[in-house]
């Protein structure tokens, strides 16, 4: 990292000022020509070489360019679930509210998320569910050191993925079965 | 970010920062030990919440009655609630650059969350207690 | 907040196009799109497209790269030196990875190829990226013996299995594909030490003549400087030498679960 201001310090520290001060190590202000070195300087620093100065530097493309790995897939789904989920927890504690408020409320709110709506929300709050889940475990085994081979990591990745998808269909049939999604019909 | 500073403190200056923070294991840890009680814990609820969808006020007041469901309830919504936040903090470490705004966002997250905890359980116990209006 | 789209003076606009010379086998051809940024007239970065007869050069990226230098545009800047994967200069992204460009085929792409430098770095020239906080951040580690015992008068000694240990680890050869591959290294590059570093830090942590290992747990031991690692695989996935950066990282992670059980 040598910014053109950094190579320039030591030039300002050269001559200019009487000898005896500058024997004893005191700067003065720069007689000529310092004065005119110190302006290009800053003129430098203004024009094209301010595009040198490391914080101008563009900055090169990540995003933009990478191609994903399913690790990738899974590392970002991971937390897009754990987010939804976070909002989710609010839908339960919203039930325990409107359980403790008695007959009217509950039953209102078990309608509201007996809509189309809230069956909606509730199967994509099931599919976070069981993605966080598998990802998690995933997640446990790495940390116990296990199963970081890349190429297994992108099967386990997409294992996490279609186990999901399988685990919301098996809990959406039962729903259906015992008559949980009767209020859509 | 790589390449902001445009002060004379050296390269290793930068990279050592103000050195280690000396924690994090700790966080790190609960985050994965409430994910382990949640393996058990979740599936138990998934479970649950087909049964309370079609036994109705007077159904799940009465499944609340049972000490197992109790505990099971309170210890689900608890350490989900703290997983939670956990997860939410290290989310808004990553992307929240700006440090009183990092904090700023933690704490609004970890009021959220204890507010949503306290609800959850306080209600539940309620119930469970026979606390239920007719 | 963390920002996904490139700042003002990084977008890349569209460059030249050099058209394949006359008389090129159109089969042979292939398109190569490069970063270009020249700091000269600090104008922004923008892709260049080059189409070149593979025909006329080697079968690697580097070699086209240096056919493109030397027969096209003699301007393009790129680091190179051992052409042999062992030095780590040529690290670049190629086709959206990270990879050394003379040990990357460039008949491992389709039709076009894009070129551009390690991401998330700050340019100097073309595909050369200032990699001076990476290299920092390696030093920041203290990448050497540590110890308190005076030196034996021959050599630390050490058995064949602890030798072992440094297998998947001393090879690393501080390229930086796996840290700038990294997304968390991308959005906290200068809190966060990325995978290399930590390899790195694995590699003292366990060589069994280092005496200062709980010093360096505890250097490592922060939120950001080791724990955003969150095991996305990234770095993984690119090394390479075929190491894995994010075993390594496991291991230190156990070891100061480890220490506090």
């Amino acid at each position: 990292m040598e910014g053109d201001v950094r190579t320039a310090a030591p030039l300002l520290r050269v001559d200019g000022g009487p000898p005896a001060l500058q024997k004893a190590g005191w700067r003065t202000e720069p007689q000529s020509p310092m004065p005119q070195v110190t302006a290009d300087l800053q003129g430098a620093s203004r024009d094209a070489s301010a595009a040198r100065t490391p914080g101008s530097r563009p900055l090169s493309p990540h995003v933009q360019v990478w191609r994903w790995h399913p690790t990738m897939v899974a590392s970002i789904l991971s937390r897009i679930t754990g987010v939804g989920l976070y909002l989710g927890a609010f839908i339960a504690a919203g039930w325990a509210w409107a359980l403790a408020s008695g007959r009217e409320p509950y039953d209102r709110y078990m309608d509201l998320l007996g809509s189309p709506l809230g069956v909606l929300v509730l199967l994509g709050l099931t599919l976070a569910y069981f993605y966080h889940f598998a990802g998690g475990i995933r997640h446990l085994v790495f940390d116990a050191g296990r199963g970081l081979n890349p190429k297994l990591a992108d099967m386990t990745a997409l294992a996490a993925i279609v186990f999901a998808v399988a685990a919301t269909a098996m809990v959406f049939g039962v729903a259906f079965v015992t008559g949980a999604l009767d209020g859509l019909i | 970010m790589v390449g902001k500073d445009d002060s004379f403190k050296t390269d290793l200056k930068r990279a050592r920062g103000s050195g280690s923070a000396h924690h994090g294991l700790g966080m790190w840890m609960a985050e994965r030990m409430t994910a382990v009680a949640l393996i058990p814990l979740g599936l138990w609820a998934v479970y649950s919440v087909l049964q309370l969808a079609v036994i109705g006020y007077d159904g799940a007041v009465d499944w609340l009655q049972s000490p197992v469901n109790i505990v099971l309830m309170l210890l689900t919504l608890a350490i989900s609630f703290y997983h939670m936040h956990l997860g939410m903090r290290v989310i808004i470490e990553d992307y929240i650059e700006h440090k009183p705004s990092r904090l700023l966002w933690i704490g609004l997250s970890a009021a959220a969350s204890l507010l949503g905890a306290a609800l959850a359980l306080i209600s539940i116990l309620k119930v469970a207690l026979g606390g239920a209006p007719d | 907040m963390v920002q996904l789209t490139l700042p003002k003076n990084s977008k890349i606009g569209k460059g030249r196009h050099w058209r394949a010379v006359d008389g090129a086998n159109k089969k042979d051809v292939r398109t190569f799109r490069v970063y270009r940024y020249d700091p000269e007239t600090g104008d922004n970065p923008r892709w260049d497209t080059f189409e070149v007869d593979t025909s006329k050069h080697g079968p690697m990226v580097l070699d086209a790269l240096f056919h493109i230098k030397n027969e096209i545009d003699p301007t393009l800047a790129f680091r190179r030196s051992c052409r042999e994967g062992i030095c780590g200069s040529c690290s670049m992204n190629i086709g959206g990875r990270n990879a050394l460009a003379c040990t990357k085929g460039w008949d491992d792409f389709g039709s076009t190829i894009t070129v551009s430098p390690l991401p998330h770095q700050p340019v100097i020239k073309d595909l050369v990226p200032d990699l001076t906080m990476f290299f920092a951040q390696y030093k920041a580690i203290e990448p050497w013996l540590h110890t308190e015992t005076p030196a034996p008068e021959t050599e630390w000694r050490q058995t064949p299995k602890d030798r072992d240990k440094l297998n998947g680890l001393y090879e690393c050869i501080l390229c930086a594909c796996c840290s700038t591959s990294c997304p968390s290294y991308w959005w906290n590059g200068e809190a966060f030490y990325g995978p290399a570093t930590l390899l790195h830090a694995y590699r003292w942590l366990i060589d069994s003549r280092d005496e200062a290992t709980g010093e360096r747990l505890d250097a490592l031991e922060d939120p950001f400087k080791l724990y955003r690692c969150h095991t996305i695989m990234n770095c993984a996935q690119v090394c390479p030498k075929g190491l894995n950066p994010a075993k390594a990282i496991s291991e230190v992670k156990k070891m100061l679960v480890e220490r506090a059980i």
